[in-house]
């Protein structure tokens, strides 16, 4: 299996997705891990711009060839943009997890709380 | 993945980069490193690709009478072959006539049939023959000792000739070969709905049968395939997985098999209780779904009625169509719901999902393509 890429410089969940600060809204999409585990994604559907999502709960799915997961929220917040791309290249989450497949763009309620996710050494550690 | 069954290629799956997992009890490449479900079975709708299948179980079937005692026991007729062709047929119980298994029967002569049935019923269905066999039938598991591979897709002659392999004989037939020394059986058959071959070898000479097929496939452009891309596959056939369209719950009758039972013979396992089922017209069938919308039925889902209210059936395999890029399934209806063209609803994940009833396959049987068509 390829290497998993952890960048140093974003955030992470338990439930494998990451986080990128960008001034005061915050990137979200699922983890290199994440998009190894499910192989081919087919279908991306995400929240309408302007709902609200709260921190650890669904908000989303990721559907690939096999099996359906569940894209949780990062943060309680307030969600900006979702990735446009996504409807029609959902395969921009396979090659692409940390750039063009990000998912939603979201306004947290209190910025400081992207402190209390995983950093890259955590994630790193948990997944062994 | 402790406990499972290891192929003679496993070592190699796993130097490809292959996620295995648990089929049947054995340890199978699921996809491959590179490659992917929808790329796997791209390489095949398109050009070839190579599968390692030798988890499917094989059964000699030997002595005098060994193939009039497979006859009087499974479904198909096999008068309506000769010698050098494959059947499908389907193994019965012979009281309530679900299906212990679907297989593959090679007819070599009236005394000597290989029977290929899948992996986790092998055992049964020797146990059952075995139960039923004169003193001069020898029923022989082979299921270790003989390894299975599958070229698929329409480039797959180029590949096999360039081993010096034989091709070009009628679907459902084979060839007996002889290959650096290894005896080789090519049959023109899959699983794919493309052009392909079979090709049952000797465990301890399969690594190298497999090596030189890959660098002839790779030659062609085409990928190693796993199971993944076997089930996108046969799904859009609408051909039937045992433990999912076919099982001791259901009856060849409802799985729309009927074909491949000979309703005509004097005796096959469970031909009371189906020929009744067949009068009177079964009680549930099995049709295929198109997704109208955005979403995949998954195998376990309800399908309710156009309205949305009343359950009309089960999911038994769904997934994403990757030649039509949509949502596909197999689903088990109410006798009253499976007029074809007309409007379902699948509950996924409390979602309604609009799917049309339709008669499988969902996309062209090429089985029978001319070479590179």
């Amino acid at each position: 299996m390829a290497e998993i890429a952890v960048p140093g410089d974003l955030h992470y969940t338990r439930d494998h997705e990451w986080v990128r600060v960008e001034g005061d809204l915050v990137r979200m999409g699922i983890t290199d891990f994440a998009q190894d585990a499910l192989g081919d994604v087919v279908y991306v559907n995400l929240p309408a711009p302007g709902s609200r999502v709260s921190a650890g709960t669904a908000c989303g799915e990721v559907e690939s060839t096999k099996s359906v997961s569940d894209v949780f929220a990062p943060l309680d917040g307030t969600v900006v943009e979702t990735n446009p791309q996504l409807g029609t290249a959902p395969e921009l989450v396979n090659s692409d997890a940390y750039g063009q497949g990000w998912m939603i763009l979201l306004r947290p309620d209190a910025p400081a709380a992207v402190e209390g996710l995983i950093d890259a050494d955590g994630y790193r550690a948990m997944l062994g | 993945m402790d406990g499972l069954l290891r192929t003679p290629l496993s070592d190699r799956h796993e130097a490809l980069g292959a996620r295995l997992g648990d089929f049947g009890g054995w340890y199978m490449p699921i996809e491959y490193d590179g490659g992917g479900v929808l790329r796997e079975h791209r390489s095949v709708r398109g050009g070839v690709g190579l599968f390692d299948v030798s988890h499917l179980g094989k059964l000699a079937v030997t002595g005098p009478g060994a193939a009039a005692l497979v006859d009087s026991a499974l479904t198909n007729a096999l008068d309506r072959i000769g010698p050098g062709r494959a059947q499908y047929t389907l193994c019965c119980d012979e009281w309530t006539g679900g299906v212990v298994d679907d297989l593959l029967v090679y007819l070599r002569s009236a005394d000597d049939v290989l029977l290929v049935p899948n992996a986790a019923n092998c055992a049964e269905v020797g146990r059952r023959l075995a139960a039923a066999v004169p003193a001069t039938v020898e029923i022989t598991d082979l299921h270790q000792r003989l390894g299975v591979l599958a070229v698929q897709g329409p480039r797959c002659d180029e590949v096999l000739t360039g081993l010096g392999l034989p091709v070009g004989h009628p679907y459902l037939s084979f060839v007996e070969a002889v290959w650096h020394g290894a005896a080789v059986t090519v049959c023109r058959s899959g699983y794919t709905g493309e052009r392909g071959y079979e090709l049952i070898a000797p465990a301890g000479d399969l690594p190298k049968l497999w090596d030189a097929l890959l660098d002839a496939v790779r030659d062609c452009g085409g990928l190693p395939c796993g199971l993944g891309a076997r089930d996108t596959l046969r799904t859009e056939l609408g051909y039937p997985l045992h433990g999912h369209e076919l099982s001791l719950e259901i009856t060849p009758v409802q799985a729309g098999l009927g074909w491949a039972v000979g309703w005509r013979k004097p005796a096959f396992w469970g031909r009371d209780v189906l020929t009744a089922e067949r009068a009177a017209g079964p009680g549930r069938l099995l049709r295929g779904l198109v997704a109208l919308d955005r979403g995949i039925p998954r195998a376990g889902m309800t399908v309710l009625d156009g309205a949305g209210g009343t359950p009309v059936g089960t999911v038994t395999s769904g997934t994403f169509s990757p030649t039509l890029e949509h949502g596909i399934a197999l689903a088990l209806l109410d006798a009253g719901s499976t007029a074809l063209d007309t409007e379902v609803v699948v509950d996924v994940r409390g979602r309604p999902l609009r799917c049309r009833v339709v008669r499988p396959p969902f996309v062209e049987d090429r089985t029978k393509a001319e070479p590179g068509a």
